[in-house]
């Protein structure tokens, strides 16, 4: 702590005294490179944080400059006034061009985002208010009691104060609950989505984040230069911004500050080759995806890994420590039906997955869904969970109708689950995926970010402490900062239930569990499943291994192509014929209709989405 | 038929084979023998690593360690795309048909290794005798039929390179009892018919149905193995397999 | 009325032009599940590659082009085994990469050709025919002719070769693809080889109607693009329609609009594709999410 104030301390000093040591010109340079590390700031929080792949950020910073540009010379306004209505007018434009990513993403977004860009390039190539292409000059020098913006090494200070508060700003949200459910969201939206993150109103607020950036910079821009034409804002100029994140690294904000200063001070300096420097920069993003995704910001992490790989796992004394069983509950809620599935139904293009399934979960059970594989028992759970929209039936959950509940409305409403094949977020540290199931905030509560801060620092303080129990609990403290793609199988496991149980659930969906456990970590799940039902917990699980679930379900669900062949004991279920016929695969007695249950597997997660 | 007139496969010996993904070890040391006109087959949990370990078999995923050897040639640096020209046809889990292409298209392509001629168009025949359902379908997209055709196509695909020895992952994931027991008789033809046969199975009785040996996987290790007569009369593989 | 025909016929050939960006750039998604934002780029070499032989080497203008797409078909085979590292990897990345390469690809059409750009005169001078009041340009004929030729050729090679069927094979299931014995990543570098050739022939068959810079590639790509959005991406049909689509929705925008022709088309656009996310003939699953 003390290092890291001095450190700051010092760069306070050293931005402090920069413009004595500086030449007109250099501080102009530096003037501009500041403008730009806040575009990229914004770059970096739309792509690197939140995965949007958003190519109409050079239009947000023209917006924001030729907003200022109109409003003053045009409409007469005041600097500051055109200032503020500039970037309203920014963010507006933002969440505009931000709609489509409700409804696309990746490459589509990249094209629609890139071709409404050319859009605004073309009207404010051709428009009259926008003087075409001779721009608009004589914006009027921004005012400030006591000091001559004009002089540009005083401008140097006003762009210092917003550079360094925009930061900030950008580091705060990063690092706290809407950074995390933004980095979430871009790692695994569907499990985000599970964890009670509205995705939608995230991928718009990653926009408005980027716009925001963008405007300031394009303010900040108009103010300095005090004339803007069409050519700052061409698609060339976007796709060297662009470079500027990726070369500094798209998923830190300082890494996307360095690859923004680094970039405009190059290509000052080699302004009298800019060709060949344009050379260069492709040259070097085109090595940088190959070679270091993560950018110049992510190579100290990446030599770290490899020494650590060199030296050996044997350095890292980290161990998984058992787990501390929940207080149980007295009274379990004796309310039957906490769960009413009725006659639901789910057709996937001509694959009845589901068959009129209709079962009831009562609070305080454990119950067991068997049948082989593709027989519906995930489709189940993913309709239960309000992933898929079933084609006909109702679920009720604590009795209110969540047919067509949002998976974040039944996250917060006390449903969570897991998945089969695991859906840690692999680029947050396993604290941090903790972190977000215990985030059990409507993400609208993010206007406390633009208006009350220290609510979010208390909020942040108090997960902080929950993690931490949750963490000891699951006998994962020493994991704490890994990313989970590091860590043993069955550890990762072990964090997936400790995520869901992080929302404190009322159901817990499991969804096999025990897949890929050796015979020891088999028995820990059994004590774990057991502790969460005692702690209150009613506990939903699909699995294969027979053991398991005749020991640890009182009641067994058997589902067969779509359909429940069987209900009742583990014993009963085991010795009735429909069940030795169809899950143990015993072929001499079936006269069963043909097939019906065949879900393409690897489609299911891509259908889930959006 | 056409897979007769190719002679027997050689003996397959796989030793020591490792499978790792990162840091975690999927597989670790796994060894069988299928022999000329053999048939083995690998049972386990889902996890327990059995489709890593055909995939590593094949080449589809690194080997971190082993030795592939097919009579006396020497496969374990042979790459995925060469192993069909050794005569090991492979059907994968979940099928993996081409589903956006017809299903005589999808035939087609099992024989892509050789040069396509009258040759291959009456082995495309003979696939229809086995599986008349495909015949029937052919011009209709893969991914339009049902789970059932779709195992049928993956398997009449892989039979359209001429195997001598099959390799099936999975062929009765999702299946009705009624068509596993169509897949089974298949099986036991092509058996007949002298192809060797490696099978990964979830299904212990469709398994030792068909295999004449067996190995049950956990957590990535063998830790049974035998005829698979004795197997299934094992008490514990009884009771974590068949749930008996 | 005859004015709309005009127009009709005027965004015609522009649209030929633009499904043969727009087929290339889904060829290369189709195949390999690669949006390559260089195709603009490639396209607008290979309408400077084009010009040059047909101008300064005084080539016959067919040969000009197949000597340019063979140029550009190499370019392709660079950029696929620059970044096959990512292939099936990371799709995001992959897609950056492509842009370093647009990147790369402007500097050095700029080096070589410089920042001037050129106007290429039409190979075909005869007058314009008069069709019932509509004046055609034999050149736009040619275009389309051409251009119809080019999706009959590669609908052929998809549908009737070894070579096409393996290709698509590639890309629905690549691990599939491998097992039956096909290269991967030959057939991956074919591909690519082929989308260049064919943005070759749109940046050569596009010279001289429009004037060839370096910024071609910006305005023909992006169009290009959405074209291919706006048919489905990956679908060949697809590619045509939206090419002409687009070509046509550029025209009437452009005789009504003027200035704001480009705003108004890709408003437009945006409006249809978040209608119609996955385009006319569009794959199923459109959230990579």
């Amino acid at each position: 702590m003390k290092t890291r104030l001095s450190g700051l301390a010092a760069i306070v000093i050293a931005a402090w005294a920069l413009p004595y040591g500086l030449g007109t010109y250099t501080i102009h340079v530096v003037n501009i490179a500041l403008i730009y590390a806040l575009l990229a700031i914004g770059m970096g929080l739309a792509m690197g944080i939140s995965g949007q792949i958003n190519l109409a950020q050079v239009a947000f910073f023209g917006v924001g400059a030729y907003g200022v540009a109109i409003l003053t010379t045009h409409s007469g306004y005041g600097f500051w006034a055109a200032a503020v209505l500039a970037l309203l007018a920014t963010i507006a434009i933002g969440l505009f061009v931000g709609i489509p990513a409700l409804r696309m993403q990746s490459h589509y977004l990249g094209i629609v985002t890139l071709g409404l860009a050319l859009g605004f390039i073309n009207w404010i190539t051709n428009a009259d208010i926008t003087g075409g292409a001779d721009g608009i000059s004589g914006i009027p020098v921004p005012t400030l009691p006591g000091i001559d913006l004009s002089s540009e090494y005083l401008y140097y200070y006003l762009e210092a104060v917003v550079f360094a508060v925009g930061l900030a700003f950008g580091l705060f949200v990063v690092h706290t609950s809407l950074g995390r459910r933004l980095r979430a969201m871009r790692d695994d939206s569907l499990a985000a989505g599970s964890m009670g993150a509205e995705i939608p109103l995230l991928r718009m607020t990653a926009f408005l984040l980027a716009s925001f950036y963008g405007g300031l910079a394009g303010i900040l821009y108009g103010g300095l230069i005090r004339y803007v034409a069409p050519e700052t804002f061409s698609i060339s100029n976007m796709f060297i911004l662009l470079a500027m994140v990726i070369i500094g690294g798209r998923r830190s904000l300082v890494g996307c500050v360095i690859g923004g200063i680094g970039l405009t001070l190059v290509r000052e300096w080699l302004s009298d080759f800019s060709t060949y420097a344009q050379l260069g920069y492709g040259v070097v993003v085109v090595l940088m995806v190959v070679f270091a995704p993560t950018g110049l910001a992510g190579i100290p992490a990446r030599l770290r890994a490899l020494r650590r790989h060199r030296r050996g796992h044997r350095a890292t004394r980290a161990e998984l420590r058992p787990f501390t069983a929940y207080e149980p509950v007295e009274d379990l809620a004796q309310e039957p039906g906490l769960l009413r599935i009725e006659a639901i139904t789910k057709q996937f293009r001509g694959l009845r997955a589901l068959d009129e399934v209709s079962l009831t979960v009562d609070a305080g059970e454990i119950r067991g869904i068997v049948g082989p594989n593709g027989s519906g028992k995930t489709t189940l759970f993913n309709v239960i969970s309000g992933f898929y929209r079933a084609t006909s039936g109702t679920v009720h959950f604590a009795g209110t109708d969540t047919t067509a509940a949002r998976p974040y409305v039944l996250s917060l409403s006390g449903m969570a689950r897991t998945f089969q094949n695991l859906r840690l977020f692999g680029q947050l540290t396993v604290r941090e995926n903790i972190l977000v199931a215990l985030d059990r905030t409507r993400t609208r509560a993010i206007w406390r970010y633009a208006l009350w801060q220290p609510g979010v620092i208390a909020q942040e303080r108090r997960l902080r402490a929950q993690a931490d129990e949750i963490l000891d609990r699951y006998g994962l403290t020493d994991f704490a900062e890994s990313p989970p793609a590091a860590l043993p199988y069955g550890i990762q496991r072990r964090i997936e239930i400790a995520r869901a149980m992080a929302a404190r659930p009322r159901l817990l969906l499991l969804d096999e569990p025990a897949a890929g456990l050796n015979g020891e970590e088999v028995q820990q799940l059994i004590a774990i499943a057991r502790s969460i039902r005692a702690g209150g917990t009613t506990v939903v699980l699909i699995e294969h291994n027979m053991g398991l679930v005749m020991s640890l379900c009182e009641k067994v669900t058997v589902l067969s192509s779509g359909k429940i062949i069987a209900e009742g004991t583990p014993r009963e279920v085991v010795a009735a014929p429909e069940v030795i016929e169809a899950y143990l695969g015993d072929s001499e007695l079936s006269e069963l209709p043909p097939d019906q249950a065949n879900v393409p597997q690897q489609d299911r997660a891509k259908e889930a989405t959006s | 038929m056409n897979l007769t007139d190719s002679p027997q496969a050689p003996r397959l010996t796989v030793e020591d084979l490792s499978v790792h993904y990162g840091g975690v070890c999927a597989v670790s040391n796994i060894g069988f023998t299928v022999e000329p006109g053999g048939s083995v087959g690998i049972i386990g949990a889902n996890g327990a690593g059995k489709t890593s370990t055909l995939k590593a078999l094949m080449g589809l995923v690194p080997r971190s360690s082993g030795r592939i050897s097919l009579g006396d040639q020497d496969l374990s640096r042979t790459k995925a795309r060469d192993m069909v020209r050794h005569g090991i046809g492979y059907v994968p889990e979940g099928r993996h048909i081409f589903p956006g292409l017809p299903v005589d298209k999808n035939l087609l392509l099992g024989a892509y290794a050789r040069a396509w001629n009258k040759g291959t168009h009456q082995q495309l025949d003979e696939i229809y005798d086995l599986f008349p359902v495909l015949g029937e379908m052919r011009h209709r997209l893969a991914g339009a039929l049902s789970g059932g055709q779709q195992q049928m196509l993956a398997m009449g695909r892989a039979l359209m390179s001429s195997p001598r020895l099959l390799v099936l992952d999975e062929p009765s994931m999702g299946l009705s009892p009624k068509l596993v027991g169509s897949i089974l008789d298949v099986l036991l033809k092509l058996r007949e018919d002298g192809l060797s046969l490696l099978l990964v199975e979830q299904n212990a009785k469709l398994t030792f149905g068909v295999t004449s040996h067996c190995i049950v996987m956990e957590n990535g290790e063998a830790v049974m193995d035998g005829s698979s007569a004795a197997l299934s009369r094992d008490p514990r593989v009884r009771e974590v397999y068949l749930g008996l | 009325m005859q004015d709309t025909f005009q127009t009709l016929v005027s965004g015609l050939s522009l649209g030929a032009v633009y499904a043969l960006v727009a087929m290339g750039f889904s060829l290369v998604y189709r195949t390999m599940g690669l949006v390559n934002f260089a195709h603009a780029d490639i396209a607008m070499i290979g309408a400077y590659a084009a010009s040059t032989f047909y101008l300064t080497s005084k080539l016959p203008f067919a040969v000009a082009m197949i000597v340019a797409i063979l140029v550009t078909g190499a370019i392709g085979l660079v950029i696929e085994r620059v970044l096959r590292p990512l292939e099936n990897k990371d799709f995001d990345l992959m897609l950056i990469g492509t842009i370093g390469f647009g990147i790369v690809l402007q500097a050095v059409a700029i080096l070589i050709w410089g920042t001037t750009g050129r106007a290429v005169p039409s190979p075909l001078a005869s007058a314009p025919l008069d069709v019932f009041g509509i004046r055609i340009r034999p050149y736009d004929l040619l275009v389309m002719g051409v251009a119809a030729l080019a999706v009959v050729a590669l609908s052929f090679f998809l549908s009737r070769t070894k070579r096409g069927a393996a290709m698509q094979a590639v890309a629905m299931d690549h691990e599939a693809a491998t097992a039956v014995g096909i290269d991967v990543g030959r057939s991956n570098a074919l591909a690519f080889a082929i989308g260049a050739g064919l943005a070759a022939l749109a940046g050569g068959l596009v010279g001289p109607m429009l004037y060839v810079d370096a910024s071609l590639g910006g305005a023909l790509g992006i169009k290009g693009f959405a074209a291919a959005m706006l048919g489905g991406f990956g679908s060949i049909n697809g590619a045509v329609v939206g090419g002409i689509a687009i070509g046509v929705l550029d025209s009437y925008a452009a005789g009504h609009f003027q200035g704001y022709s480009v705003l108004v088309t890709f408003l437009l656009f945006t409006v249809a594709i978040m209608i119609r996310p996955t385009g006319i003939f569009g794959e199923r699953t459109v959230s990579r999410a």
